[in-house]
């Protein structure tokens, strides 16, 4: 147990922020441990935790995807105008919102691959042009009257307490969790992300490797916007805007590193049930969404800045608690 | 053997030369097709709408240089315009001088935060900003309680200096704030190209390690990048509240990406090193009248506008990897004055060169 | 020729890291118009040394002088404004800024405006003053290696540089390259300076240098006139054993062809490559820098594959576009590159150990067998001899030597039929290069196939079976063993005769 501790020092910590959270959280309102409340909990956010857990593995890799959000405002938009012209039946306009995200993240993977873009500059400009491209279709309004399934599999539990984006959302952690940790996909998901220059010269195929996972973010980003138009019964142009916040704060608080190479799937998990509670914790107390927007901005920055600071520390003083491996030679 | 008489043309200019004949390009397309399109009005709106995306794009390019960026601009823009409206509807008399300043200090100060965590915390720009976008909008709305600051309490002279005209020649007006952008990116242009201080920020962005070692003080230098982008964005507050006049807690939303496409479209590498203040001025310049011009073509509807942009970010990074990438590939090779060798020398010599 | 005052002196210079002695008690003069080589293994302290002079560490014990006055930056800033400069092996300079603008960067007390006119003409000066022609408005990340050098090395003339410490310069450059440095360095001694060159290519500290300095395990052996000494008694001082004592590699039978390539071509950098490698033999590729040998091996391992020709394996043909391919049919490629190309340093020794044979762990469904991974890295770090603390440990805490085993264990656990090795022992010191060798042989007694590429003429000579020599990006011949002699070799490489 100690050694686990040790090794996931970063996990342990944010495991105690995260039982000091919701601590507080229930002190405010008992009600809080229920499992309704924590249903909501994360009801409330289910796109965002959605994606974050595709961004883990994307900046795990060493590249970031900005474009998330708009790729989940863009495809939703697409869904709802598709709907509301009537072009095709409402299943097969699902399918076609997906392709476009997937076309989305093929584009911004060429893009970064075959051009050498670097990934920051073109989700930027995904996020911008593909934003763009949701109000293009939508303008002003907003498109609603969704077939009746579509609402109830959005707003209302499907097995038990849970509705089928939490059900949805459990099984991608499940199964993000096991690709990173045990399969040789994941392995090389964080060889690349640390140089990529030994991946390709040990057989990896690096550029289909971040093609793929530039396409998979799009695609789970398309998922999750339409999930998030089943939620809501209707979609706008801003549908999801400024979400990337949320979801960067939480894969970075979770301990992976923004250069890449390093972090864990639990962390992520423990960072999102983290930064859940914080927001909950002040919804409930209040306090007003942008100022919840700007705690979450300084927690990112916390996130980044605290362990540089350790380190900077460590290096004054290299011997306060720290765990003697075998030396290296200088 | 004179080397300044074979001058190369420096990637720099050939990008400023390009954006030019882009901006030509399209006056000229849209021209064509646009009715009254080459209309001192049409000239009049682009040169308004502008000011502010040009000294945000200037503000831009300080700290991209290095490389690094910020994605608070358009949250230091929304502090200073609320906090300099708030300031002016409480004291109408006060001189416009001080209302200046006092957005360009509370843009100063909010750089100089961002500056601290980025030069001295070791933390990435994208991540300080991020966050700081967020905690600036904090701040405002905070402070704002959810009011607006409206027009109608503002100074007379605000509105004023919005339409305030220094030349005027057969429809096409030169108006101050226009010419206060203009004088913004002369300036710096300058600072870049000519002053020391600006030479090393380029030194930082093009090779960190190097600059260390031969002893720029690469920390100090970036902390004050990021408080002349903050001024700078302050100063671009000021002109907001002027052309907009009402100011709520979410004003200059969005603003921070457009300063990085039009640094960008201007080739400013996102990569630090590379691009000029005057490349940013015309990627300004070129994606408004783009955006513009486009309005009026009556099948492009107004919601265009950010696809628009994306699409040109796209392709100006595109277009400046692939320019790089073919500078690259001609390696040149040192010449020597040409000394007497030995017979071996002169073997060894022979073999090795192609 | 030297004087007799010393610019830089060094009394009982002493320096730990730790547990280990980098340095004791050093003692060494530098004198102004004069090479003065360093030498020495790896370990020896010579990069200690030049980090202490160059500011970036200071000594425990001991002082310096510059010129009689005392001498101690604090950094390399002010050792550089003191006069004392340094190139490495990889150039240091701003590849966006202009030619001048590297060479006038950091300098102080030149105003606060920047008059780019006039730097360039003064860049033209300097330049010229060492031979170098360039144009100054030119972005320096245009410029070759060689160029880049040498703007570095005007940017230490520019800054009055008194001493200038030589890093393995020409580890990058090729022959008309270095030669071309030399030309620099005749003209650095004309002009005053003293030069501190350190090398591990003992032809070039013979052709270069006045005196030389022999370092070993952190002390200061000897510092003698290079006229008088002989690359024996260096290498003797360098290791403090016989040179005679070194691994000598015998002969033993041969099996099959393994290997076979046809007429192997990539346009702009080699054509018409052919020859055949046997199992149990060891094929030396000697050449210049530039010849071409790391490209064909680039091209068999598939990171730049072959445009014409063929590859034969086993007597079958096979397309090798990918180091995948490569690895499939049994072609395994050890960099020369080891630095950056190496290792995952936070990942550990089994991951680093089986990232070429991903494959063969992983079922169907993409789930790494766990158990299976653990035997095989315990199997490759019982025969390399790599210690660590577990098989879980991350490789960056491994010393450099243990690094490199579990890199040549990535190799071996992918049980190539061909192992290319190139410049295995380049950097490493004397002593570690005969237990290189030692294996290299083993593996070729079990019957791999390897072909060696160096640039060590006596290292290929003692080493092969066969030796294949490429100029230009050609073969120029393939000599046995018992044909070939360095002279004949040289000649092959060179194009003489």
């Amino acid at each position: 147990m100690r050694s686990w501790i040790r090794s996931h020092r970063w996990e342990s910590l944010l495991a105690l922020i995260l039982i000091a959270t919701i601590v507080g959280n229930t002190i405010m309102a008992p009600v809080y441990l229920g499992v309704g409340n924590i249903v909501n909990l994360f009801w409330l956010s289910i796109e965002k935790i959605i994606v974050a857990v595709a961004m883990a593995f994307v900046i795990i890799n060493g590249e970031i995807d900005l474009s998330v959000a708009s790729v989940m405002g863009f495809s939703a938009a697409v869904l709802a105008t598709l709907h509301e012209n009537a072009v095709v039946p409402f299943g097969i306009a699902i399918i076609i919102a997906l392709v476009v995200a997937a076309l989305a993240g093929l584009i911004q993977g060429l893009a970064v691959t075959k051009l050498g873009i670097p990934s920051l500059v073109v989700t930027l400009a995904g996020l911008i042009g593909f934003r763009g491209a949701a109000r293009v279709l939508l303008e002003d309004g907003s498109v609603g009257d969704f077939p009746e399934w579509f609402d109830r599999l959005g707003q209302r539990t499907l097995v038990g307490p849970l509705p089928f984006g939490l059900i949805l959302f459990l099984v991608l952690l499940a199964l993000g969790w096991f690709v990173l940790e045990r399969t040789a996909f994941g392995r090389k998901v964080y060889v690349t992300g640390n140089n990529p220059a030994v991946a390709k010269y040990s057989g990896i195929n690096v550029e289909w490797l971040k093609l793929r996972l530039l396409v998979m973010s799009a695609v789970v980003a398309g998922v999750a916007g339409i999930l998030f138009a089943a939620r809501l019964g209707s979609v706008r142009g801003s549908l999801a805007e400024f979400y990337e916040l949320d979801i960067i704060t939480m894969v970075l608080l979770g301990g992976v590193s923004i250069f890449g190479g390093s972090g864990s799937m639990l962390g992520v998990a423990l960072a999102m049930f983290t930064v859940l509670n914080i927001r909950n914790g002040m919804g409930l107390a209040n306090v007003d969404g942008i100022i919840q927007t700007g705690v979450v901005g300084t927690l990112l920055i916390g996130s980044a800045l605290v362990p540089n600071v350790i380190q900077r520390f460590r290096v004054r003083f290299p011997t306060v608690g720290r765990y003697e491996p075998d030396a290296a030679e200088p | 053997m004179s080397t300044s008489s074979r001058r190369r043309l420096r990637p720099d200019r050939i990008k400023e030369l390009s954006l030019f004949g882009l901006i030509a390009l399209s006056v000229v397309v849209f021209g064509s097709v646009v009715e009254g399109y080459l209309s001192g009005r049409f000239f009049n709106r682009v040169t308004t709408s502008v000011v502010v995306v040009v000294i945000l794009a200037v503000a831009q390019s300080l700290v991209i240089v290095s490389r690094n960026i910020d994605l608070s601009v358009g949250s230091i823009v929304g502090v200073s315009a609320y906090l300099t409206a708030d300031f002016l509807q409480s004291n109408a008399g006060a001189n416009p001088v001080l209302a200046v300043v006092i957005a360009m200090a509370v843009g100063a100060a909010l750089g100089a935060f961002n500056g601290a965590i980025v030069a001295y915390g070791g933390v990435p720009a994208i991540i300080v900003t991020l966050g700081t976008l967020a905690l600036f909008r904090t701040l405002v709305s905070l402070y704002s309680g959810g009011a607006n600051v409206t027009a109608d309490v503002l100074p007379d002279w605000v509105i004023e200096l919005n339409a305030s005209t220094l030349v005027s020649a057969g429809g096409f007006d030169l108006r101050t704030t226009f010419l206060v952008a203009i004088g913004v990116v002369v300036v710096f242009q300058w600072v870049l190209a000519r002053m020391r201080w600006g030479r090393r920020l380029y030194a930082i962005g093009s090779n960190p390690d190097a600059a260390a070692q031969a002893g720029i003080p690469a920390r100090r230098l970036i902390l004050l990048s990021y408080i002349g982008t903050g001024s700078l964005a302050g100063l671009a507050g000021f002109m907001f509240m002027v052309r907009v006049g009402t100011i709520s807690a979410t004003a200059g939303s969005g603003l921070e990406l457009e300063s990085v496409a039009a640094a960008v479209v201007g080739g400013v590498s996102i990569l630090g090193g590379a691009g000029t203040i005057l490349g940013a001025f015309l990627g300004a310049l070129l994606i408004d009248t783009l955006r513009l011009s486009l309005v009026r073509v009556p099948q492009v509807s107004e919601f265009w506008r950010d696809a628009v942009l994306g699409i040109l970010v796209l392709l100006a990074v595109i277009a400046d990897s692939l320019l790089s990438r073919r500078l690259s590939g001609r390696v040149v090779d040192v010449s020597a004055v040409e000394s007497a060798t030995s017979s071996t020398a002169t073997a060894v010599k022979g073999a090795a060169d192609a | 020729m030297g004087e007799l005052v010393p610019v830089l002196e060094m009394e009982d210079i002493s320096k730990r890291f730790g547990a280990t002695r980098a340095l004791q008690d050093v003692a060494l003069q530098l004198y102004p118009g004069e090479v003065h080589a360093l030498v020495g293994e790896n370990g020896a302290g010579k990069s200690t040394l030049i980090k202490i002079v160059t500011g970036i560490h200071s000594p425990d014990t001991g002082k310096m002088l510059m010129a009689g006055g005392e001498y101690s930056p604090r950094d390399p800033a002010e050792a550089q404004r003191q006069g004392v400069a340094a190139i490495y092996q990889e150039p240091s300079i701003f590849p966006d800024l202009s030619v001048a603008e590297n060479i006038f960067i950091g300098h102080q007390g030149r105003g606060v405006l920047v008059d780019h006119r006039q730097m360039e003409r003064e860049a033209v000066e300097v330049l010229a003053r060492l031979d170098i022609e360039l144009d100054p408005a030119l972005p320096a990340g245009l410029l070759s290696v060689a160029g880049q050098q040498a703007v570095e090395i005007a940017k230490a003339m520019s800054l009055d540089a008194k001493v200038l410490i030589m890093d393995e310069p020409t580890a990058a450059l090729s022959a008309h390259e270095v030669s071309r440095l030399f030309r620099q360095v005749e003209r650095l001694k004309e002009l005053g300076v003293a030069l501190l060159f350190i090398s591990h290519r003992l032809g070039e500290v013979f052709e270069i240098s006045d005196r030389v300095s022999v370092f070993r395990d952190g002390h200061h052996i000897s510092t003698r006139p290079t006229a008088e000494v002989t690359e024996e008694s260096l290498i003797r001082e360098m290791v403090g054993r016989d040179p005679a004592d070194f691994f000598v590699r015998n002969p033993h039978p041969q099996g099959e062809v393994v290997l076979a390539v046809s007429d192997l071509g990539r346009r702009g950098v080699f054509d018409g490559i052919s020859f055949e490698v046997r199992s149990g033999e060891v094929l030396g590729m000697a050449g210049l820098v530039g010849a071409g040998r790391t490209d064909v091996a680039l091209a068999l391992f598939g990171i730049a594959p072959a445009e014409s020709g063929s590859i034969v394996i086993d007597g079958a043909e096979v397309v090798i576009s990918s180091p995948r391919d490569a690895l499939r049919n049994g072609i395994a490629y050890l960099s020369e590159d080891r630095r950056r190309l190496g290792l995952s340093l936070p990942q550990s020794i089994t991951t680093n150990v089986t990232l070429a044979t991903l494959p063969r762990y992983t079922s169907g469904l993409g789930v790494v067998d766990r158990a299976a991974e653990r035997r095989d890295t315990a199997a490759i770090r019982e025969r390399l001899g790599i210690l660590a603390a577990s098989l879980d440990t991350p490789v960056e805490l491994l010393s450099g030597g243990n690094q490199q085993k579990t890199m040549l264990g990535r190799w071996l656990n992918a049980e190539p039929r061909v192992l290319i090795l190139d410049e295995p022992t380049r950097g490493i010191d004397v002593g570690a290069k005969a237990e290189v060798h030692r294996f290299i042989d083993e593996l070729a007694r079990a019957g791999m196939a390897i072909i060696m590429i160096s640039s060590d003429l006596p290292e290929v000579l003692a080493m092969s079976d066969r030796i294949a020599v490429m100029r230009e990006g050609s073969l120029r011949g393939i000599r046995d063993r018992v044909d070939a002699d360095q002279e004949s070799v040289m000649a092959l490489a060179v194009g003489v005769g």
